[in-house]
């Protein structure tokens, strides 16, 4: 197959400017070395000290801890559940993701239709990643809307394998969307266009070009897919039940229930293995292996890249069909919301929504808080690292960038436990504080500003920097001057996904709330567990509604910026 | 201020090939840019050209090697204190500054007073022929217009060297003709020393003092652009500089005041050799399609060919010949004179000695 090889980047074949080095420049130095000492202290240190309470009794490396917590038939079942799940989600996922970026892609929709598909995937990026797993209770639960209500069912089970599964593909699947949709848009018409030319069929085509060519995109949305349901912590601790325990569940359980941080530290270590794996096979093998390159210039729709009228259908209604699920998922979290107790007694009420601005409104302000300190603080690491990555010598900066993806490409769980064990006792005591919260969030979403600022400079000549140092700037001068109003849009992209996590996760941060500091996330968990079905639903509602309009003022805030400048920003919140 | 001149001594510089590991992209090179002149760097992709420039303005630092400009040695200089002006190939204008906010930038940074940066510009703008045009923003102006502020830039700073990186290569065959000739004014008029880096041979001859063509990460020769015209150094010159025929001949004897040779088997001399011939050597010949005169009766002795293919381009017309194993071209000003000849029709080639030149480093 003869496919393009995508361009070398310019500052790859004539190398970074030489001016730029470290050595050189003292606020740079000074602003790397913070850079590390603060990666050292809330990256490395709490891994460190996980493995090293996986690894060591009394200061001796030893493996019978590992041996000993892998040899209990649980938890091997719990690692085995685990793979097994992350796997059959990934399949699910892509294969719904692809459906979606097919439609979108060659589908020949108008405006309207694509806003719409893209609305029905935003809505489960955007939510608590556990929206789904309540609504599936309200739908299928004991009481369920559809399982009791109307099927009758008495004995029908929600907690499994299988409602485990369907909410996560559900939830996940627009990963697959995200990725897969610039691959089909960006495979060139004439490709495609030149198999018909030569007497293949719409479906020959479909299956000995554009399949082919969006292999890349499979395995990466399959990758994906797999680590966050490999990470994911919420829905199985809401669906799985006790018949089928996976590893984040699990080391929960280990820690809070048992109070064994041996034990829990070492299911991390079973949970990092594939989740390590996953992560070096996306980044080293998948990333190399694109046949397209992203141009931003979509083919023109020529009639043979169109399917065929009936296919073209059947994918519409297949994707209404999910996208009518999703509505009617959400629609039930809100109905669930303003009722006074969900599957007994549908009568209307607001008192779910005063109980969680009253009692609730500490875990509301807490959250806000936590957020609203952690949004600048994060898009601002996620800048520097973004920019010292991609424009500038300084050695170890491949080092700085991955070990600053390191928390981000971890399961929460992980990163939770390692927090707490590292920062339960001195030298660093910081459990109970909103500095811990905040500190994991800052670690752990900032990776989100560092890509858009890498993808952002990547676009920009290093040229135009070039020239402001000829005229005379030094660095600190140019990057305020010139490179940073040019990233502001990463910036802005930054700070949104930022605090869309801060009000929406969960995994990590379960671990590092206390009396004093406590996030609307995990009250929802609280009330689930409690079966005040109610205020959980209200709260998700309000989580949903808050995120929504930051969003969409981040989204006018990053239009204006597009317009002033020069330089295209696309899908910044997709990754 | 006076010009200033720039002196290259051994510089050196490596990178890192994805497959071929490490290569120079300059080597060994030396030059000499004498104050007030414009010098111009030329050669194909890859030459180190734009490598050379790069060290020159200090956005690159040479491997081995010492970079002076008026004789002070700025090796060692980050390109924010070498006071230079570069003007890109993108042009990289600021895109979220306007037409005069990006020629004061320079000016601001050396911290000048408003009043002085807003007559300042005014005069360059002023210069570049775009006054009215300060408040636009570079995304709004035409190819032509972003070139003038990038160059209005770059000379506001008063630089004591300007540095050209292929400046006009994004704009069409027109403006680019237009622009080479205002390059070349502004660089007269404020007696500015300056390199300038091009591909294109015709730019080159027409907007340099002098030339250095480089090859392969060296300086293959430099001089002015006739003499490179008339007498190459090295094949590579040759056709790198207009078009040119290369023919393989065989000296059959050498005298001090000239060399005969033999082209597919017929005569022909030339004072123009490199000294150490011998007879019965094998060297190449460099004839310029314009010396070749076509007579259409065959003359004995005299060298021969067949027309292959006729192209009437106006005021001239362009063959293409083969004599014996060598495909020649020969560039017709004056068609009139010879009338029209047709492919499959044998030619007899008149070569004036005085238009061959035998190449050093001729294959033995």
């Amino acid at each position: 197959m003869a496919a393009p090889s995508p361009p070398e980047p310019r500052a790859a074949s004539i190398g970074p400017s030489a001016n730029q080095r470290s050595g050189r420049d003292p606020a740079l130095l000074a602003t790397v070395l913070a850079l590390w000492a603060l990666l050292g202290l809330f990256v490395v240190f709490p891994l460190a000290r996980l493995l090293g309470r996986a690894f060591f009794d009394d200061g001796r490396f030893t493996v019978t801890n590992v041996l000993a917590t892998l040899g209990d038939p649980n938890h091997r079942r719990a690692f085995v559940n685990s793979l097994l799940l992350a796997t059959l989600v990934g399949l699910c996922g892509t294969a719904l993701g692809f459906l979606f970026a097919y439609t979108a892609a060659r589908g020949g929709l108008g405006r309207g239709w694509l806003t719409a598909l893209d609305a029905a995937t935003l809505l489960p990026l955007i939510s608590p990643p556990f929206t789904t797993a309540i609504t599936m209770i309200f739908s299928f639960g004991p009481r369920g809307l559809i399982t009791y209500h109307l099927l009758g069912l008495k004995h029908f089970t929600a907690y499994g394998l299988h409602s485990t599964l369907f909410a996560e593909t559900l939830t996940y699947f627009p990963l697959a969307y995200l990725t897969l949709r610039p691959i089909l848009a960006g495979i060139d018409a004439n490709v495609e266009d030149m198999a018909f030319s030569l007497g293949g069929s719409r479906w020959r085509v479909f299956r000995t070009i554009t399949l082919p060519l969006a292999v890349p995109g499979f395995a990466n949305a399959f990758l994906l897919l797999f680590a966050a349901s490999l990470a994911d912590f919420a829905t199985p601790l809401i669906l799985a039940g006790n018949s089928f325990p996976v590893l984040p569940t699990q080391a929960y359980l280990q820690i809070t229930g048992l109070l064994d941080f041996k034990g829990g530290a070492v299911l991390s270590f079973a949970l990092l293995v594939p989740a390590a794996a996953v992560y070096l096979l996306q980044r080293y093998w998948v990333g190399r292996r694109s046949y397209v390159t992203i141009t931003g210039k979509a083919g023109p729709a020529t009639e043979s890249k169109s399917v065929a009228p009936w296919a073209r259908a059947l994918l519409v209604l297949a994707c209404l069909l999910v996208a009518l699920v999703i509505c009617y998922l959400y629609t039930l979290l809100f109905y669930a919301s303003i009722v006074v107790a969900f599957g007994a007694n549908h009568a209307w009420t607001w008192h779910h929504y005063h109980v969680i601005f009253t009692e609730g409104l500490k875990a509301i302000g807490d959250t806000l808080i936590i957020a609203g300190a952690g949004m600048p603080l994060g898009g601002l690491f996620g800048v520097l690292v973004g920019y010292l990555a991609a424009r500038t010598t300084i050695p170890g900066r491949q080092a700085l960038e991955m070990v600053s993806m390191l928390n981000y490409a971890l399961p929460g769980t992980i990163v939770g436990i390692g927090y707490l064990i590292a920062f339960n006792e001195p030298p660093v005591e910081l459990t109970g504080t909103a500095l811990i919260i905040v500190a994991c969030y800052v670690f752990r979403y900032s990776p989100t500003g560092i890509r858009a600022t890498v993808a952002l400079l990547q676009q920009i000549d290093p040229s135009i920097e070039e020239a402001s140092q000829g005229l005379g700037a030094r660095s600190g001068t140019t990057f305020r001057r010139i490179t940073l109003p040019l990233i502001l849009p990463a910036f802005f992209a930054g700070l949104g996904v930022m605090f869309i996590r801060s009000m929406t996760a969960i995994s990590a941060t379960i671990f590092l709330i206390s009396i004093n500091w406590t996030l609307i996330t995990v009250r929802i968990l609280e009330n689930m567990t409690e079966l005040s079905l109610g205020p959980a639903a209200a709260f998700s509602v309000f989580v949903v509604a808050v995120v929504f309009v930051v969003i969409t003022l981040i989204s006018a805030l990053l239009r204006r910026f597009r317009a002033a400048g020069s330089v295209a920003m696309t899908s910044v919140l997709g990754s | 201020m006076n010009p200033v001149g720039i002196t290259l001594e051994r510089v050196s510089k490596q990178f890192e090939h994805r497959v071929k590991g490490k290569v120079y992209a300059v080597r060994d090179l030396s030059l000499e840019v004498q104050p007030g002149e414009l010098l111009t760097l030329l050669g194909p992709s890859g030459c180190g050209k734009t490598t050379t420039l790069r060290m020159i303005a200090g956005f690159q630092q040479p491997d081995a090697g010492r970079i002076l400009i008026a004789r002070q040695d700025v090796t060692g200089l980050m390109a924010n204190a070498r006071n230079i002006g570069f003007v890109f190939q993108n042009y990289a204008l600021f895109p979220h500054l306007s037409v005069h906010e990006n020629v004061a930038y320079g000016l601001r940074v050396q911290k000048q007073s408003a009043a002085e940066i807003a007559r300042a510009v005014g005069v360059v703008l002023a210069l570049v022929g775009l006054e009215g045009h300060d408040r636009q923003m570079p995304n709004q102006l035409s190819g032509g217009e972003q070139q003038r502020v990038a160059l209005a830039r770059a000379i506001v700073i008063k630089p004591r060297v300007l540095l050209f990186d292929e400046p006009l290569s994004n704009l069409d065959a027109r403006l680019r003709v237009q622009m080479r000739g205002e390059i070349q004014r502004l660089q007269k008029t404020l007696g500015i020393t300056a390199v300038y880096v091009t591909h294109d041979q015709e730019e080159a001859m027409a907007i340099s003092d002098r030339i250095a063509v480089m090859n392969a990460g060296v300086i293959a020769q430099q001089g002015t652009a006739e003499t490179l015209y008339r007498s190459p150094a090295t094949e590579f010159v040759a056709q790198f500089i207009g078009r040119t025929n290369l023919l393989t001949a065989r000296v059959v004897s050498v005298s001090p005041s000239k060399v005969d040779l033999e082209v597919q088997g017929r005569p022909l001399w030339t004072s123009h050799a490199p000294l150490g011939l011998k007879a019965g050597q094998t060297v190449r010949l460099m004839v310029r399609p314009e010396a070749i005169e076509l007579r259409p009766v065959i003359t004995a002795g005299a060298l021969h060919g067949k027309v292959v293919s006729r192209t009437f381009l106006g005021e001239k017309v362009e063959y293409q010949l083969r004599m014996g194993t060598e495909l020649v071209q020969v560039t017709d000003y004056n068609p009139a004179h010879t009338g029209a000849l047709q492919p499959g029709e044998t030619v007899t080639l008149d070569i004036a000695p005085d238009a061959v030149r035998v190449l050093p480093g001729g294959r033995p």
